[in-house]
């Protein structure tokens, strides 16, 4: 499967190009249009099963309930996107491990296992979501990100905000810190929390926090009718 | 006549990444320099960077800007006393453009919340803007910028610079920096019915000689737009 990126970074599209047989499976709601025979079924199970079950664990790890199942009967393309703007990061896993921020992830071939990734109480501060989606197997896996992404090579010790992490790789292990010197300083600081990552691997970092720009909007939405 | 020879003094290098849609700042800064950046825009920050957090000028400063001009109570300095240099990505809360601005002993006015950093020559402090900004609702003081050093301020949406020579009218939330040349005052948008109904209300007319610059979308104006498809 070859996929492609269009639209690059403000308002990335993923091409993914199907040879005959082939799949990919899709959050609902990504799903943009397609070209060619494609199959197209609406389920809460992957490939390897979990049914039910599977479905809410997506949903507490801020995905949807759904995912959708795209079958190429002949050559054919599907063009995904995704509700916020920003870009995507396309990956090819080659048996690896990834861990990508809860309601980050897009799509992912068939044999990449998407699972929960609960990574003990540190997990609550570290994120938009409490629980990370953890992708391994072989194949490709689309992340989407708000703002655009750069990878960063951790050799030893990096500090991510935690509003600013897209996926890292599992050689990868984090804490959660302070931001200043001393707890008093770190939240008067705006940062709060912040990842402190150790190993060697990458992280890929988006540009923009959602909750920063909610933050913004917050002081002119209105909270009820009038 | 002899120029004062400035001593050497390591400075912070950076450069703009992304698209004008997206922008970020990748800082780096050398051994035994600071960087003083707005609360909660640090994207993310090698580890031999400290930072320490301290009020927004002296009490009194920091609490007119928190409460007239728009920004924070307290502020971020990001300290490298290591031996080697580090780098820190800084970002800004809402999408678009990222302006840097090399002042040698200027200043410039900034709209609420458009300060992202400076290095340590400039300094801020929240000036009277006269009865003018109470009634637009940008609040009665503005922040100003003065000094010699590197400034950092971002938009929602792109950034439009503008040459005014005479008067400009341009709309109160998409005006993002004006220098000291030019004068603020309020207009109504037209006749009173037209002020009151038309949602411009107010227009500022910006009056002398000046490069203001524009931003050309407002975070107001989406909050708007939400609100009618949240409530009707």
């Amino acid at each position: 499967m070859i996929i492609e990126k269009k639209c690059e970074p403000a308002s990335t599209i993923a091409i993914c190009h199907l040879e005959p047989g082939e799949v990919i499976y899709a959050e609902s709601g990504a799903f943009m249009a397609m070209k060619g025979p494609v199959q197209f079924e609406t389920s809460t199970r992957q490939k390897s099963g979990g049914g039910f079950l599977k479905g809410l664990k997506r949903l507490v790890s801020g995905e949807s309930f759904f995912i959708n199942k795209f079958t190429a009967t002949a050559k054919s393309q599907v063009y995904l996107g995704t509700a916020l703007p920003g870009d995507m990061l396309i990956k090819k896993l080659n048996g690896e491990k990834l861990i990508i921020q809860g309601g980050s992830f897009v799509a992912s071939e068939p044999d990449v296992n998407i699972d929960l990734e609960w990574q003990g109480l540190k997990s609550i501060f570290s994120g938009e979501n409490i629980f990370w989606v953890k992708a391994k197997g072989t194949g490709h896996v689309i992340i989407n990100s708000f703002g655009f992404i750069y990878p960063i090579e951790v050799n030893g010790e990096y500090v991510v905000d935690t509003g600013h992490i897209v996926a890292f790789e599992e050689t990868l292990n984090f804490e959660i810190s302070k931001a200043s010197s001393g707890w008093i300083q770190s939240f008067l600081s705006g940062e709060g929390f912040i990842c402190r990552f150790k190993g060697q691997g990458i992280v890929w970092c988006q540009s923009h926090s959602p909750r920063g720009f909610g933050h913004e909007l917050r002081p002119y939405l209105k909270s009820k009718r009038g | 006549m002899n120029m004062p020879v400035a001593p050497v003094r390591p400075t912070v290098a950076a450069e703009l990444l992304g698209s004008p849609v997206f922008r970020l700042i990748k800082m780096t800064l050398p051994t035994n320099t600071r960087i003083t950046v707005e609360t909660g825009l640090m994207a993310s920050q090698d580890t031999n960077l400290d930072c320490t957090t301290e009020l927004n000028g002296n009490f009194l400063s920091a609490l007119m800007a928190k409460f007239f001009g728009g920004e924070s109570f307290f502020i971020n300095h990001y300290s490298n006393r290591s031996s080697k240099s580090a780098t820190i990505y800084v970002t800004q809360s809402t999408p678009g453009d990222i302006m840097v601005k090399e002042m040698k002993n200027e200043s410039i006015f900034l709209e609420a919340g458009a300060f992202i950093a400076k290095t340590g020559g400039i300094r801020s402090e929240t000036v009277w803007a006269g009865f003018t900004s109470l009634i637009a609702g940008e609040g009665l003081f503005r922040l100003k910028y003065s000094g010699t050093g590197t400034l950092w301020f971002g938009s929602y949406g792109a950034i439009i610079e503008k040459e005014v020579k005479g008067d400009l009218y341009v709309d109160t939330h998409h005006l993002l920096a004006y220098p000291s040349t030019v004068k603020l005052s309020l207009k109504l948008a037209g006749g009173l019915f037209s002020s009151l109904f038309s949602k411009e209300g107010f227009v500022l007319k910006v009056s002398g000689n000046g490069k203001i610059l524009l931003q050309t979308r407002s975070v107001k104006g989406l909050a708007q737009w939400l609100n009618t498809k949240f409530w009707g």
